[in-house]
């Protein structure tokens, strides 16, 4: 496997490669190993928005050698909250570090003038580019795919106009429809002038065991091909789940007043497949094809002319920027989507920092003095085009705000209580209950993808569990910890299922890392202790963690939740958290 | 009837490059697309439309009529046979060929020659590929 880690200083524009077999033994690769990288660099004192912040970029010893090991780990301080950044992305990115022989990259420093990298192997560039600086996160990719060949198959990822504003929720767009999206790794690169990244490289790792490496390929590919549990993926995508949802009172509608949209239908994996959907494109090295892409066709002029966009939609978007906003018109849907595509914004962030706005207009909290004279209503799409263009243009105090997030304005005008986000992260599209709402605020990375809490209250509402406070505290943590050995491998989690212990023991060993189960579950609690080292070090206070009150009001999926319970779960499992802290000192 | 290669559904790609998975692994053992004697590509700003160029086996191959020193021979069911002892590294099968097809190892400097096999076809989850019956060479090609 590769331990070759470029760090690359955008100040003195000089990288340099070095290995540490240690630190791979030791933390596997992906989240394990950026996670350890991140800490040694003691980002305590560090401003996310200055210099010195390192942008972490992070493979694992399965990414370009086995099916569906798609993601690439992007770690980092958030200018978000303030404390540990973390993002995956599929696309390209994990095959062009592999064939660039290349596991991690470390990136500091700040270019003198807007400019972007281009990194062949382990020779970076550093190439200036004020004509690119404004351009949109789409027609960077373009005018960078024909700029720059490369010298094997390009990886290009870059900011849009919202990371150069330093908006602390711009996202960094990752080759087509794929995004470092969360906790706004784009403001990072913005604030070191730092445009794109072009990476490509020509490597040749030949594989020592053929035989086992063949075989534990074919077993993984053709179980992907073949398997219902993968089909759903590539037939309607990760908006199967619209109905589904809201089918048990669980999809967020009007800034989470309830779990039923009315509108679930039009939005629904099943009728954006029979009426919208161009095509599913794929993550390199992966047959399962889920990236869904939509057409958006609008006339111009008069109604002779046309033009037709592809647009990428996935659930979490339609939850953000529709059912949550009340549309439930996909055509502007998608427009909302193409805007926040171009500018460059997370946009499972936005579309809370909106759904707060409209709540906090119809409360009084801002008016049309703040807003510019818009008046911000659920379901109205054409307001809240105009909102994303004042916001792209920093219109004002209040756009300026937006830009800061959710947490960051309900902290300024008031109505925290219905600021739907956790540990300040804008909330994933859940309502099925406590546990969903536990794993966002408890995860290391305040995700729906750190714990799936919403798959045990799914459980629990289907009666194929029970309800058990200290279980359900337990499932969590369990597949939280289990998930940190996948992202350190690191491959796409729909795969999860078909990722095993067992397989990844043998993938592991076929590729000579030999581990036992033990071992992994040592190195996942090293892993979840180091995080939150991180975390508590870079302010995040442990004590008087809760939901958003708001949520004590809503039906969920399992009901009303009991607040007295809730609390008493978020202590224990913040106790759990601050003993397993604990054992690093040991 | 001979079977050869075809690109029979080239608007359902996906883009996931299993078929030049397949093909590096079957013939070189190594994990990545370089080695692949078929080439997918993006086409340059345009969201998820892809380009693919594969050996056809021509019974008149332009390659083998350009190469100065016999190193690829014609096969027999459409095609080239490569025979490396002879190959000079001059490039010239390479931009012989139109469809773009002949791909090239940059590092050994030496054509990466299609052998008609399929395997490439048998890994693509959409049916985008197929090793098909023809009689002439301009039969099947209707995508």
């Amino acid at each position: 496997m590769i331990n070759r880690i470029l760090k690359i200083d955008l100040t003195k524009k000089k990288a340099e490669v070095y290995s540490d077999e240690k630190l791979y033994e030791d933390f596997l690769g992906g989240t394990g190993v950026a996670t350890k990288l991140l800490y040694d660099h003691h980002i305590e004192n560090i401003d996310p928005l200055s210099p010195e912040s390192p942008i972490i970029l992070s493979i694992g010893p399965l990414n370009g050698i086995y099916p569906i090991a798609t993601k690439t780990i992007a770690m980092f301080k958030s200018p978000l909250t303030g404390n540990l950044g973390e993002s995956h992305a599929g696309g390209r990115l994990f095959m062009s570090m592999y064939d660039a022989n290349l596991s991690a990259i470390i990136i500091t420093g700040k270019l003198d003038m807007p400019s972007y990298i281009a990194i062949e192997n382990e020779e970076v560039r550093f190439v200036p580019a004020n004509s690119i600086w404004g351009q949109s996160a789409s027609a960077t990719e373009r005018i960078l795919r024909s700029a720059e060949k490369g010298i094997g198959k390009r990886s290009i990822i870059r900011i849009g106009p919202a990371g150069e504003n330093l908006s602390l929720m711009a996202n960094v767009a990752v080759d087509t429809g794929r995004h470092f999206g969360r906790l706004g790794l784009g403001a990072v690169m913005g604030s070191k002038n730092l445009k794109a990244i072009v990476i490509s490289g020509n490597y040749r790792h030949k594989m020592e065991n053929f035989a086992e490496f063949n075989k534990i390929y074919n077993e993984i590919f053709w179980t992907a091909v073949k398997s219902p549990a993968m089909k759903k993926y590539h037939n309607l995508g990760t908006p199967q789940n619209v109905l589904p949802l809201n089918k048990i009172n669980s999809l967020p509608t009007r800034n989470f007043s309830q779990g039923f949209f009315e509108g679930a239908e039009f939005l629904s994996g099943e009728n954006l497949a029979k009426n919208y959907l161009a095509q599913q494109i794929a993550c390199a090295n992966c047959p399962v094809g889920c990236i869904h892409l939509g057409t958006l066709r609008e006339a111009f002029e008069d109604e002779t002319h046309f033009k037709t966009l592809k647009i990428p939609y996935d659930y979490e978007p339609i939850y953000a920027m529709g059912t949550n906003l009340s549309i439930n018109n996909p055509n502007a849907l998608f427009k909302l989507l193409n805007t926040v595509e171009k500018v460059g914004w997370d946009v499972m962030e936005t579309g809370i920092t909106l759904s707060w706005a409209t709540e906090a207009f119809e409360k009084g909290l801002i008016g049309t003095n703040q807003t510019e004279g818009l008046i911000l209503n659920f379901g109205d799409v054409e307001t809240y085009q105009k909102v994303l263009n004042f916001m792209k243009e920093n219109k004002n105090e209040f756009f300026n705000d937006l830009n800061k997030g959710s947490a960051y304005c309900a902290e300024k005008y008031g109505g925290k209580e219905f600021a739907i986000n956790f540990g300040k992260n804008g909330s994933p599209g859940y309502i099925t209950g406590r546990d969903a709402f536990l794993g966002f605020l408890m995860g290391v990375r305040h995700s729906h993808l750190d714990s799936a809490g919403y798959s045990i209250d799914e459980k629990i509402i289907s009666g194929d569990l029970n309800a058990d406070p200290t279980e359900e505290i337990d499932m969590l943590i369990n597949e939280e910890e289990w998930r940190f050995i996948l992202n350190s491998l690191t491959i796409c989690l729909f795969a999860r299922k078909i990722y095993t212990e067992d397989l990844v023991l043998r993938a592991l060993k076929s590729v000579g890392i030999s581990k036992t189960s033990e071992d992994l579950k040592n190195i996942a609690r090293k892993i979840h202790a180091l995080k939150y080292k991180i975390k508590i070090d870079n302010g995040f206070d442990l004590n008087g963690l809760n939901f958003p009150e708001k949520l004590f009001n809503v039906q969920t999926g399992r009901g009303k939740m009991n607040k007295a319970i809730v609390q008493e779960m978020i202590k224990t499992y913040t106790n759990r958290i601050k003993s397993l802290v604990e054992t690093l000192a040991q | 009837m001979r079977k050869v290669m075809r690109v029979v559904n080239r608007a359902q790609c996906i883009g996931c490059y299993s078929c030049m998975y397949a093909c590096s692994r079957t013939y070189f053992h190594i994990a990545t697309t370089k080695l692949a004697a078929l080439r997918v590509k993006n086409y340059a700003g345009v969201e998820g439309a892809f380009s693919i160029r594969i050996c056809i086996g021509c019974t008149h191959p332009d390659c083998a009529a350009a190469c100065p020193t016999e190193a690829l021979t014609i096969r027999e069911g459409g095609g080239v046979i490569f025979h490396e002892e002879k190959c000079i590294h001059c490039y010239k099968c390479v931009e012989a060929c139109t469809l773009n097809a002949m791909q090239w190892d940059p590092i050994a400097r030496e054509p990466l020659v299609c052998h008609q096999c399929g395997i490439c076809a048998e890994y693509c989850p959409n049916d985008v590929l197929a090793l098909v019956e023809v009689e002439d060479d301009r039969e099947a090609h209707n995508d």
